[in-house]
């Protein structure tokens, strides 16, 4: 793998366990991932670098999911989101993909789930380049 | 679902219209009590499964399961007990206080300051880390999965720390000279020192002291009796591992306990403490210590372990201090030691020893102090430890770290007697060296095939290798040697046999709903279940990877992705882990097993399974003893009883339609006059010639059939009648209860014209004979089930099957086959002498599937359900 077609991707969830669990799983395959609990930090970040994917939970403090995927669809539309949120808030992520939302997953999630998800964004960013 | 209760409704509606009879009333209460029962069990075995770590799951998860869980109980109690005319009160108060203590979990409120203030070393574990701190947590973890090889002993919790500090009003004065020292205008060295006399001179509060004296006293407070009082404060012996920086008291006679115990907590403001707490973010009050207070092992010789050589870890090896008498010197680095480098792999050869001049060790002495002493010449150069000692400690080390899922540092010692004692273990700190040397995991699979991937289900997540060892007998598992990975066709609760040796356990087929997945996780090891090809692809002796996080398993030993998993902070160590594991622990153990017990009662219910078991049984008893003719119901809701040669007494209440009108006013009814198609399908497979095992059973029988006739009135104990059975139909709907002996089934069915409305359930619980038979019968209803597409879950004795969305045809053979099931399996308990058994009938069920020989029913025109179409099934 080189570093050339390694992915980066950014990960917003106000639960550390989330990022905690998710960032090594995809380190392990091979992708540069970012972790943030805070959405304006996260938000600061997207506006100071493009990633190729942006995993997101809906139901936050402060900035909400929402808001903040529609800010990073704005900022590089370029980059893939997928949506990771509760049972309870599936509707609200369903309304979500007409902003251009890749997929979206109920939690909990299995970790093999997740993966193959961003696996196949990445196929759709290859395919796109 | 909901059309099949639309005429329940309906009769609701009349009876409070005075038109019909309590019957009904009493069906809908039941019908919801199951109801909730199923879904309390899914809940459970779902919260169960997300445990094993292979779902992400969240805080959120945690409060919505929980919060779910409580709602269900709740409204299992409230209709049951309306069922019950409120018999059962008492089951109201027990469900508050589980709720309250679930509650408080939630809230993290964990370190109060009430009871208990101390408890044995045996009931310390992970889950409750936050009342025993860290290192007795570890502790707790390995006296109960690897026993003798903790010292006795027992942990003063966090709250009594806490009632320390309530009881002498400084909180608050910690608060300002911590406040002072974070402002600058107090050295840390002030700051320590002050917040340290002020503990050292504290009084213990009497109920504290208590409890100390208490636990002394249960261990061996004799005068010769010497403890180890160990700092375990919150954190320590853990990520944050606060190595070093607390202190421990050895040789300490039991009238010292108490003024050691708060030189110890003293050090929880000791100066490198506050610093690091300070440097890692932690918060002052959010701090707290407990001490482990353990009996002092006369060591003859001490030292250190460390699962893998944090200098070197590529080396794969682990690297051995010994020294004469006790460890403490090796430890603070005092004295020099013998040093031993032994590989990782069994059998564990010694790669590299070096043995020094060892003229000094420490010893207890009798004033209750610790001394050098000189080593007698002949035991200075010689090597402290042999290879049979050194064997048995890094096997012990080697699961140790399997099971914490990191390289250990691993305080030992051997007694006289050659006992081998661990003191302490945390997780050695080399995240960065190792993150170094797997860098890149594409690299390391290179060259090794993936045998197979995302086939089954992950019971338990983790990354582990290993050869091949399949398990077919007892003999297989008497046999299998430590290391090795477990490949079997079924999930056999007996494995538990060598769940501390097995590296990874992998089978054909199986769920992570099971025993097996419980026992998996129990002892964290990684599994996977249900791969429907294990014992086909993986051949005797052949070397694997498993990886159990992302559900592939590879050819050949893959040592970097092994690696990879110490560089995870382990998902077990998380607090939403040891949340949902403490609250599962209020809501998930079975203790109410036998309803014929003592503590078959509303204050015996220990958690809220034990609350489901207890409504369930006394529902279905309450069902089963009501007796038809005493309400005076005339018309519809009547009670009839089927005629038929099928050896079973069942009484039948017709909602709508579900007999034919001529029948509907006699007390008898035939076959062949139910028009209810779930009924009508369920009878033909109940009664196909077969299925009704008549082998001789064996001699015990007749006692358990002697034992019937006390529960059931003389004419239902003949063989032919046992137990009571009830139907409630509807012409597309049939409800089923039947209690065969002592098991209960219950098959729920609606089949109709709307194919997204069909459904049927079924039910299976309890059995008479000993639990390891009766969870074979169970394993066995479960792979028919599964085999038959049904989606089950299955926890020890209790099988819960749905199935969805068939057509009419199709479901129709579904519940014919129900019938086939409960007929074939109704006694088998008794015969599941062994888990080969459960293959034996399993083939044997599917040979008569197949080849219903001499079925008279089928062949009758008139039994033989046909749906809609009068299509023949």
């Amino acid at each position: 793998m080189t570093d050339q077609t390694q992915k980066t991707i950014l990960i917003l969830d106000d639960e550390e366990i989330v990022l905690k669990r998710l960032k090594p799983a995809l380190e392990k395959n091979g992708y540069l991932v970012e972790t943030f609990s805070r959405s304006q930090e996260a938000f600061d970040r997207v506006m100071e670098k493009n990633f190729d994917i942006v995993i997101t939970d809906l139901k936050m403090d402060g900035l909400d999911g929402m808001q903040f995927l529609t800010l990073v669809k704005e900022q590089s539309p370029m980059t893939e989101v997928i949506v990771i949120t509760g049972f309870a808030t599936m509707e609200t992520a369903k309304s979500s993909f007409q902003k251009g939302v890749f997929d979206f997953l109920a939690k909990p999630f299995k970790l093999a789930e997740i993966i193959e998800t961003v696996k196949k964004a990445e196929a759709k960013l290859d395919q796109d380049a | 679902m909901t059309k099949g209760l639309e005429p329940i409704k309906t009769y609701l509606t009349r009876l409070i219209q005075g038109k019909i009879v309590p019957i009904t009333v009493i069906f809908e209460l039941f019908q919801n009590i199951l109801q909730t029962n199923n879904r309390i069990l899914e809940l459970m075995a779902d919260m169960n499964d997300k445990s094993g770590g292979d779902y992400i799951f969240d805080r959120q998860y945690i409060l919505s399961a929980s919060r779910e869980m409580n709602e269900l109980v709740d409204r299992l109690i409230r209709d049951f007990n309306l069922l019950a005319k409120n018999r059962y009160t008492d089951l109201g108060k027990v469900f508050l206080r589980i709720s309250e203590e679930i509650e408080t979990e939630l809230s993290g409120k964990r370190i109060s300051a009430s009871p208990p203030y101390a408890m044995g070393m045996d009931a310390a574990g992970v889950a409750l880390a936050d009342s025993v701190g860290g290192k007795a947590a570890n502790l707790g973890e390995l006296k109960t999965r690897f026993g003798h090889n903790v010292p006795k002993g027992f942990v003063i919790t966090t709250s009594a720390y806490r009632k320390v500090i309530e009881g002498n009003l400084i909180a608050g004065k910690i608060e300002k000279i911590t406040g002072r020292w974070r402002k600058g205008s107090l050295t840390t060295s002030n700051a320590a020192s002050e917040i340290q006399e002020m503990l050292e001179n504290a009084r213990i509060p009497e109920p504290v002291a208590n409890e100390i004296r208490s636990a002394l006293s249960q261990n061996n407070n004799s005068d010769v009796a010497r403890w180890a009082v160990r700092s375990s404060a919150i954190g320590e012996d853990s990520e944050t591992s606060f190595a070093g920086q607390f202190k421990t008291l050895l040789n300490v006679p039991s009238n010292k306990v108490l003024p050691a115990y708060l030189k110890i907590i003293a050090s929880l403001y000791s100066e490198s403490a506050m610093e690091y707490r300070q440097e890692k973010g932690l918060h002052e009050n959010e701090t707290a210590m407990a001490v482990a207070c353990m009996e002092m092992i006369h060591a003859e010789k001490s030292g250190v372990l460390h699962t893998l050589d944090p200098a070197a870890p590529e080396d794969d090896t682990m690297v051995i201090s010994a020294a004469w008498g006790l460890g403490a010197p090796i430890v603070s680095g005092k004295i020099r030691a013998d040093r031993f480098r032994v590989s990782r792999n069994p059998p564990y050869p010694i790669v590299e020893m070096d043995i020094i001049r060892k003229p000094e060790r420490l010893m207890p002495s009798s004033s209750g102090e610790c001394a050098f002493e000189h080593v007698p010449v002949e035991m200075q150069t010689a090597a402290c430890i042999n290879y049979e000692a050194i064997h048995r400690l890094v096997e012990t080390g080697s699961r140790v770290e399997k099971y914490f899922k990191a390289p250990q540092e691993i305080e030992w010692a051997y007694n006289a007697d050659n006992n081998l004692y661990i003191l302490q273990s945390r997780p050695l700190n080399i995240r960065a060296g190792l993150t170094r040397m797997v860098c890149d995991i594409s690299d390391a699979i290179d060259g090794h095939p993936v045998i197979f991937a995302n086939k089954g289900e992950i019971a338990q997540s983790g990354i582990t290798s290993g050869k091949v060892f399949p398990v077919k007998t007892d003999e297989d598992l008497r046999a299998f040697p430590d290391g090795a990975i477990l490949v079997a066709r079924s999930a056999s609760p007996r494995f538990a046999a060598v769940a501390a040796k097995a590296n990874g356990i992998i089978t054909d087929v199986g769920s992570a709903t099971g025993h097996l997945a419980n026992i998996a996780r129990e002892f964290r090891i990684p599994t996977i279940l249900n791969t429907g090809i294990a014992t086909k692809v993986l051949s005797p002796g052949m070397e694997i990877t498993m990886d159990a996080q992302e559900n592939i398993v590879y050819s050949g030993i893959i040592k970097k992705l092994c690696f990879y998993e110490f560089i995870e902070e382990s998902f077990e160590d998380s607090p939403e882990y040891r949340t949902l594991h403490r609250i599962l622990k209020k809501i998930a153990p079975l203790s109410l097993t036998d309803p014929r017990g003592n503590n078959f009662t509303p204050a015996g219910c220990r958690t809220y399974h034990d609350i489901t078991r207890f409504i369930h049984e006394k529902a279905v008893a309450a069902l089963i003893h009501f007796e038809p003719g005493k309400s005076g119901e005339k018309k519809g809701g009547m009670v009839t009883r089927l005629e038929s040669d099928i050896p079973i007494d069942l009484r039948i209440i017709d909602i709508k339609d579900g007999i034919v009108k001529a029948a509907g006013a006699r007390k008898k009814i035939t076959e062949e006059e139910i028009r209810s198609m779930p009924m009508r399908a369920f009878l033909a497979g109940l009664g196909s010639m077969g299925w009704w095992d008549t082998e001789p059973l064996p001699v015990d029988f007749k006692g358990f059939m002697s034992s019937l006739t006390r529960t059931f009135s003389p004419e239902l104990a003949s063989p032919r009648f046992v137990g009571l059975n009830l139907a409630v139909i509807s012409r597309e709907y049939a409800n089923i209860s039947l209690k065969l002996g002592y098991h209960f089934n219950l098959i729920s069915a609606y089949i109709g014209e709307n194919i997204n409305d069909n459904y049927v359930s079924f039910h299976f619980q309890g059995g008479v004979t000993d639990q390891l038979r009766r969870d074979r019968r169970a394993k066995l209803i479960a792979m028919i089930l599964e085999e038959n597409d049904f989606m089950v879950e299955f926890t020890h004795d209790i099988v819960v099957a749905n199935l969805k969305k068939f057509n009419t045809g199709q479901m129709l053979k579904k519940v014919k086959m129900l019938g086939n099931l409960v007929a074939f399996t109704r006694q088998l308990d008794v015969r599941m002498d062994s888990d080969g058994q459960i293959e034996k009938y399993l083939l044997k069920f599917n040979r008569l599937i197949r080849n219903p020989v001499s079925d008279s029913h089928a062949a009758d025109e008139n039994v033989t359900p046909k749906n809609n179409d009068g299509v023949q099934l």
